[in-house]
């Protein structure tokens, strides 16, 4: 066996546990990244200035730098203000602040997608403003932009290697350290790659099945 | 006899365009006023203003005993003004029965169970009972707009507007929903009508009045409205739309 493909079946199980670390980081910074989405979408549109300024800030702010610079912020920055975030939660909550900026515009978009007489025939029944976005617009706006949801998700599972720069063990920085020990670095990386592919791909799966499970006849 | 509905020098403008000039007007329960004018003469505004979806900038509603104002209780109030539009706004991701379940559940916390009941019941009614799990792209115009009439229903209101109710209907499909309507004003409902629909107004209004220019121009019973209408503008209008 050639020793460029030991090294990489010897390193397999090391980079596939780095795999489901990777997993776990994307998962939770996509969750964090829906949740502050879909609130800053809302505040976006709000009529209320001291609702949508600030919204508007932080998608412009969090757009406009580098999310590398966003982790250094969060992870190195912030306990030279008394503020100590284990790197595993503060790589998540960088990443799921970063994303949550994207899906912010993407929730403003599908809202406004949905047509506004879904919003005032709601709203004449008697729904509240909370109660017409939960049950009318909002599920209408989340099919609408499925399609670019699955985007951002897949953009963020490739940027989460990012945090392998706070030394968090996900599947980039076993990636390196395996390489390290083999010093076989086009083949290690090209399985690292692989397996970014795999998790990428299921993904852009997932979402064309969730798209079609959640077709409106 | 009080009113059901009272509005005293009601005032809307978009910008520099004034749409409303003072609107009044008075309902009794169980009347039915159909409202006709040349588009843009602010009808569907006024109807908009009664509930709220348009925030007048002046004048008072006075709905059931209560004056209708943001600050109020005002989902409670619209509760119990059902309204029905132009372009039907069923939900499209709900089915037939959820639409019509919807509301009741949320709003008055009528349990599912009951609220099925009933909504089966009000379908019926409507003459759609084999569309209940059915999503609203696979109805008719006219088969929407009479589901969109029993989700109204559904939170039993005092007082149903309707907003040109047929004007997106194939000709062919008017006739049952104008029908339902009848039935409605038939069982006693108060109804607000904007329609164009004059046959409607002969036979089922108690009042016709004549809406151009942010005003009520002209109020009458429908046999006097129709056959001798006071005011020249209202002449001119019905002489276009009744081609006599």
């Amino acid at each position: 066996m050639p020793y460029w493909l030991e090294a990489v079946l010897d390193s397999f199980p090391y980079l596939l546990s780095g795999t489901l670390v990777t997993l776990e980081i994307t998962v939770l910074a996509i969750f964090l990244g829906l949740l502050i989405g879909t609130f800053v979408g809302m505040a976006r549109l709000s009529k209320k200035r001291w609702i949508n300024t600030p919204a508007t800030v932080y998608v412009e702010f969090i757009r406009g730098t580098p999310l590398l610079v966003q982790i250094f912020i969060i992870y190195f920055g912030l306990p030279s203000l008394g503020i100590y975030i284990e790197r595993f939660p503060a790589g998540i909550l960088a990443l799921g602040i970063n994303s949550g900026a994207y899906v912010a515009e993407i929730v403003r978009a599908g809202i406004q997608s949905v047509s506004k007489g879904q919003y005032e025939a709601a709203r004449s029944l008697g729904l509240s403003h909370w109660q017409a976005m939960r049950y009318v617009v909002l599920p209408q706006a989340f099919r609408n932009i499925l399609p670019a949801l699955g985007n951002e998700f897949i953009t963020l599972t490739k940027d989460s290697s990012l945090v392998s720069v706070i030394a968090i063990e996900e599947l980039l920085r076993r990636g390196t350290i395996a390489i390290s020990r083999t010093f076989q670095s086009f083949s290690v990386y090209s399985a690292v790659a692989l397996l970014y592919f795999v998790m990428t791909f299921s993904l852009s799966r997932l979402v064309r099945w969730t798209e079609k499970r959640l077709e409106i006849p | 006899m009080s009113f059901l509905l009272e509005v005293e020098d009601l005032w809307k403008s978009f910008g520099d365009l004034q749409v409303l000039k003072g609107v009044n007007m008075k309902l009794k329960s169980g009347e039915v006023l159909v409202v006709v004018g040349p588009s843009g003469g602010g009808k569907s505004t006024f109807l908009r203003c009664i509930n709220h979806l348009e925030v007048p900038d002046r004048g008072r509603i006075v709905f059931d005993g209560e004056e209708v104002r943001e600050d109020k209780n005002i989902n409670q109030i619209r509760s119990k003004i059902g309204m029905v539009f132009q372009q039907f706004n069923l939900f499209p991701h709900l089915t037939v029965l959820e639409n019509l379940v919807l509301a009741p559940v949320k709003v008055k916390s009528i349990n599912e169970e009951e609220a099925t009941k009933k909504a089966k019941r009000l379908l019926e009614r409507v003459g759609l009972s084999e569309k209940v799990e059915a999503y609203p792209s696979q109805l008719s115009g006219g088969q929407q707009q009479r589901v969109a009439i029993a989700r109204a229903l559904m939170m039993d209101p005092k007082l149903m507007l309707f907003d040109e109710p047929t004007s997106a209907l194939d000709p062919e499909l008017v006739a049952e929903v104008l029908e339902v309507m009848k039935s409605l004003a038939t069982d006693g409902m108060t109804m607000i009508v904007v329609t164009h629909e004059m046959g409607f107004a002969k036979e089922v209004a108690n009042k016709v009045c004549f809406m151009d220019s942010g005003i009520i121009v002209e109020e009458a019973p429908p046999e006097t409205f129709f056959s001798s209408p006071e005011n020249p503008r209202t002449k001119e209008f019905l002489s276009k739309i009744l081609g006599v």
